[in-house]
């Protein structure tokens, strides 16, 4: 042990020798390139210096005028000024860099010995850098100025370059030399010290991939938003937080995630109250209308109300002819398409609650003659309440993310999704955008800590993983008729919303001239054609890098022991609660500038995918593993697996289900991602779902049905062939523990 | 039988701890207190302690799933104490068995070789060989699922045995199986470990189980080893009341130690004994136990004996009868042989408990520091 940490710390001597050799040879190679470059251009500005004096003005003003082009600014000084005394006059040129020589040229050492070299017909270049005006960072160069005629020296030429391109550069061989000898240090150090390197690799990676996209691009949104003119400020804050405009967007949204939630947990307690404590009939068709919409694309239920209500809808028609007149778009068009598309979140939570709840207790209180009604109001219902509550909040903060229906239906309601979005695309106001979307986080996040610290404490949900078959009845036939009839009438208008979708692909012109046609069709799939090749294509590479990296994080986080476990568990699991609009613009935020520059790359797409869909991997993963006995990785690496095999040839195949749904939830939600790839998507990569949303915007709503009925294909396919596949493995599965 | 296995090899534990950190309190837990020993090559011992002693944690030092916090640990002349589990020469057989759910028998049993790029028809020669071995061969494509605890063991065995490890360990190998399963696996394991010639760690907390099996037991306690020897050592010539205790049913008579020189001797209720076997750390004059096991125990007629005592209930095992005396000593069992022929007492009857000192030790009384093993 001792002589390996001695041999691991003259690895690392070495190294740190070598690295700063090549590291400052470098260095010097550039800074010694870049000055001779530009010393270059001054000689050649100064061999063009006029010989009328009266033409000194002219030639300066055209030297001013090619500043774009080039990355500096002049002045001249019509003497060759003495040390200790004051210029006799302001010298010509650029008038900034004339007051820096007003202020300096009397007195310091610098600019004294840059006039001496210039009285000798030299160039000299100033050792420090100096700020010009608003400048910062320029390197100043003297020049003697002399006649073509005369050969006499006229007085100083004084040049500001602009060094920014060196410090980038220089930054950029820092950060590339520092993080050479971090992964060099890392790498080396787990080799010699680590028993298990492969677990170290991994671990590194994670932690680097969790720092780099989650960590960094959501300091920098923060960081933004405190920012004004590159100095700390609370500007954009006290903007955002006095602006009637902004603070009407932020009481849209809770607006609209109150009634949403409130109408979902609703309609969700009714489905899983139906399906989970009465005897109704259908309850398969009602389980899956009511899972239905959760994984269908956005827009497609906002198109369909669209058709329908819209201004020139379907059903919008007829009203008029009875005189009634309104408009869909606004709060009500979205509290109901939100409901509908919501509340399956609140009947799965809901189902998942009521089947908890052991039927004894209703039992009991039938039999200790309480009333059906008495033991819905005074056991079921307080039993849930945990669970309702629940499943608000998650309605509540998927409804305040949402982006893509407020996107198309907003109207006159101002929501903070899409306000964000509009500082961020429309006014170039990043600031203002990211700070906004922080803005949508506080609630989630006040929803999550109450989730966490105290719900979570007065749930009386029991597992006793013996679910009793039967169900006590605990409603009369009349309150049942009731129920299931408005459960029919909710699936019925889905039903009905879906085929609209359907029916508007066939359609000439929708609102206006319904004939059959399939000219529609054929104008979306050409038009879409690199779109949804694109979208496949970023999709399906994101799913298995998706399922694998959640498979090796929900290993490691079970079954090994390490420094920073919690943290990472934590950071990995952020995403989850983050809102897409946040997300999408940090990464522009984040990426579009170095060290990283990713903006405009399939790579940002589909970091962006892996990363948000990651959480849900991780879930299914760890409570895969949880049920998987251990000794049965430990048999393998006994039998002289390493780590890497192991992973390969028992975990994988063991939590199989678990991987293939983290790929097929991965794959579904990046081809039906609105929110943040909205912002990251390039004319090179673009998204189905954008060109859908551009089509509605431009009022073709024929070709945003076709497209959104090919999403919904896709993604029907894609889970079908995943419980397929999942099936296949049941058996298998029951035989782990 | 011959030695198949050539390259079987000694395993050293040299001062070895183990100091895990408890996840609640954040504090030091000493699992293992510096531990030394020594298996010779093809040995079988046993590890044996209550549950919590610190075996498990030995066994898994050795295996390389725990790293010892301290000390060094050898398989033969190698030092494998920074050696990842992986690319140590041992094979273990874990308590849940660990058979892989998605292999069936001889995937599962092939496992090891592939691992090791065997040629696949040798795999399939070697693989057949094994499971003939431990009478598996009808079952070899059965998904292990199917099987039933003994044969699941049997695969379990087969997996480690197939990669000829120079040191195979057994994790309670037998705690998942009934009562005559597990006596004939013990018998199983014992012939093919003896056979291959291999050198065999057990951990087990049945003392049953240790003393058939082993060539020698280690008893442990607290993380600490209170003593090895062969079983037949441990019954009879126990290091203190703890092991006497742990390793058989006993009875502590207090004595005092009169004089000691070839033998102990002691006086037990004013009668006077003499036994070959006395703890080393005892002198004369030491108020001490004499520790008698069931069948060095013998009844007689109230005053007769040494203590007197009321039978509570008499069991009869055929080859011999389990008389429970309740004495001021508390309860005490006597095991009578040949049952047929000897006078069996009444529930009930008052009688007299004596013991034959030739059978007997004598132990420092140190009681106080753990409750009586029965």
């Amino acid at each position: 042990m001792k002589k390996r940490i001695i041999h691991f710390s003259l690895a690392i001597l070495f190294v740190i020798l070598v690295g700063w050799w090549i590291y400052s040879s470098v260095r010097d190679e550039f800074m010694k390139q870049s000055r001779d470059s530009q010393r270059r251009t001054v000689e050649t500005i100064i061999a063009g210096f006029p010989s009328e004096p009266q033409d000194i003005e002219g030639w300066l003003a055209r030297l001013a005028e090619d500043k774009d082009k080039n990355n500096y600014t002049a002045a001249f000084i019509n003497e060759i000024p003495e040390p200790g005394k004051n210029l006799s006059e302001t010298p010509k040129g650029d008038s900034e860099l004339a007051k820096l020589l007003l202020e300096n040229s009397a007195w310091d050492t610098e600019f004294t010995k840059g006039f001496e070299y210039a009285s000798y017909e030299e160039i000299y270049r100033s050792v420090n850098n100096w700020t010009v005006g608003n400048k910062e960072k320029q390197a100043l160069f003297f020049a003697p100025a002399v006649s073509l005629k005369t050969h006499d020296i006229e007085g100083v030429l004084v040049f500001a370059f602009n060094t920014d391109g060196e410090q980038d550069f220089m930054n950029m061989l820092h950060m590339l030399f520092l993080g050479a000898f971090i992964l060099f240090f890392l790498v080396t150090w787990q080799l010699m010290v680590s028993r298990d390197p492969i677990v170290g690799f991994a671990l590194a990676g994670l932690f680097l991939m969790t720092l780099t996209f989650i960590a960094y691009p959501l300091f920098e949104a923060v960081r933004l938003s405190f920012m004004e003119n590159g100095r700390f400020s609370l500007s954009i804050w006290k903007t955002i937080l006095t602006t009637k405009g902004y603070l009407s967007a932020l009481w849209g949204s809770l607006q609209l995630g109150c009634w949403t939630a409130t109408f979902s947990t609703i309609i969700g307690f009714m489905f899983a109250f139906v399906v989970s404590r009465t005897n109704a009939p259908l309850k398969k068709l009602i389980t899956t209308m009511g899972i239905l919409p959760v994984i269908s694309p956005p827009f497609s239920l906002t198109l369909s109300i669209i058709l329908l209500f819209g201004n020139n809808g379907l059903i919008t028609r007829w009203l008029r002819v009875i005189g009634l007149n309104f408009s869909i778009y606004g709060l009500p068009g979205l509290v109901i398409v939100q409901t509908m598309g919501m509340f399956p979140i609140a009947f799965l939570t809901m189902t998942g609650v009521l089947q908890g709840i052991d039927s004894t207790f209703e039992e009991a209180s039938l039999n200790l003659s309480a009333t059906r009604l008495k033991t819905f109001t005074s056991i079921t219902l307080p039993l849930a309440v945990p669970g309702l509550l629940s499943s608000w909040l998650l309605v509540f903060t998927t409804s305040l993310a949402d982006f893509a229906n407020p996107l198309l239906l907003a109207g006159d309601l101002k929501v903070l999704s899409l306000e964000s979005y509009i500082e961020v695309t429309g006014m170039n106001r990043l600031g203002h955008g990211a700070a906004l979307s922080l803005l949508l986080l506080l609630p989630t996040l006040t929803a999550f800590l109450a989730q966490r610290f105290w719900i979570s404490k007065r749930s009386y949900v029991t597992v006793t993983g013996k679910p009793s078959g039967r169900i006590t009845e605990l409603t009369t036939p009349r309150v049942r008729r009731v129920l299931t009839g408005i459960i029919f009438t909710i699936i019925i208008i889905l039903v009905m919303l879906y085929g609209t979708i359907f029916a508007g692909c066939f359609v000439k012109n929708w609102g206006i001239d319904y004939t059959f046609s399939l000219e529609n069709i054929t104008e979306a799939l050409t038009r879409s054609r690199d779109a949804l090749i694109d979208t496949v294509t970023l999709s399906a590479v994101a799913a298995p890098a998706a399922g694998i990296i959640a498979m090796i994080a929900a290993l490691l986080i079970v079954r090994k022991k390490f420094f920073g476990k919690k943290l990472l568990e934590m950071l990995l699991m952020t995403p989850f609660a983050l809102p897409g609009t946040l997300v999408g613009i940090s990464y522009i935020l984040a990426f579009n500038h170095a060290p990283i520059i990713l903006v405009g790359t399939a790579a940002i797409i589909i970091i962006n995918y892996v990363i948000r869909e990651l959480p849900v991997g991780i879930e299914g993963g760890i409570d895969s593993l949880k049920q998987i006995d251990p000794s049965i990785e430990e048999a393998a690496t006994d039998l002289g697996a390493d780590q890497a095999t192991v992973f390969r040839t028992i975990v994988l195949p063991l939590v199989r289900p678990a991987f293939l749904s983290s790929m097929s939830y991965t794959f579904v939600r990046s081809m039906t991602a609105v929110s943040a790839v909205i912002f990251l998507i390039s004319a090179r990569w673009y998204h189905l779902t954008v060109l859908i949303y551009n089509f509605s915007e431009n009022l073709r709503f024929g070709l945003a049905s076709v497209l959104s009925t090919v999403l919904i294909i896709i993604v029907f396919t894609a889970f079908g062939l995943m419980r397929l596949l999942v099936r296949e493995n049941a058996n298998m599965i029951k035989n782990v523990t | 039988m011959a030695s198949e296995n050539s390259n079987s090899k000694s395993v050293t534990f040299e001062n070895v701890t183990k100091i895990f950190k408890d996840p609640q309190s954040g504090q030091d837990v000493k699992a293992v207190g510096g531990v030394s020993f020594r298996l010779e090559p093809g040995e079988l011992v046993t590890l044996l302690g209550p549950s919590g002693c610190g075996k498990s944690t030995i066994l898994r030092m050795l295996s390389g799933f725990e790293q010892p916090t301290s000390g060094k640990i050898m398989i033969g002349d190698n030092d494998v104490t920074d050696i990842p589990p992986n690319k140590r020469d041992t094979a273990m057989v874990f308590q849940s068995y660990g058979l892989f759910p998605h292999m069936n028998v001889s995937e599962n049993v092939a496992y090891g070789l592939k691992l090791r790029k065997v040629k696949p028809q040798e795999i399939t020669k070697k693989v057949k060989r094994f499971l003939e071995m431990v009478g598996l061969s009808e079952m070899s494509k059965r998904p292990t699922s199917r099987l039933s605890g003994g044969q699941q063991q049997r695969v379990a065995l087969a997996r480690s045995l197939i990669v000829e490890p120079s040191v195979l360990l057994l994790d309670e190998p037998l705690s998942n199986l009934d009562a005559l399963l597990r006596e004939q696996m013990r018998v199983e394991i014992r012939r093919l470990q003896k056979s291959l010639g291999i050198t065999a760690m057990y951990v087990t907390h049945d003392r049953v189980e240790a003393m058939s099996l082993s060539d020698r037991i280690i008893v442990m306690r607290s993380g600490l080893i209170s003593q090895i020897g062969t079983p037949s050592e441990i019954y009879r010539d126990p290091v203190d009341t703890f092991v006497a205790g742990f390793v058989g049913k006993v009875a502590f008579f207090p004595c005092k130690v009169n004089a000691i020189d070839s033998e102990c001797h002691v006086e037990v209720k004013g009668k006077t004994f003499s036994t070959p076997r006395w703890s080393d750390k005892l002198k004369a004059g030491d108020t001490a136990l004499v520790m008698a096991r069931p069948e060095s125990l013998s009844i007689a007629e109230p005053g007769a004996g040494i203590e007197n005592g009321v039978v509570t209930a008499n069991i009869y095992l055929g080859s011999s009868v389990e008389t429970w005396v309740n004495t001021g000593l508390g309860n005490v069992l006597v095991q009578i042989d040949n049952p047929d022929v000897k006078k069996i007492w009444n529930e009930g009857e008052t009688v007299s408990l004596s013991f034959d000192p030739a059978l007997t030790k004598v132990l420092v009384d140190d009681l106080f520091a753990h409750p009586a093993a029965n």
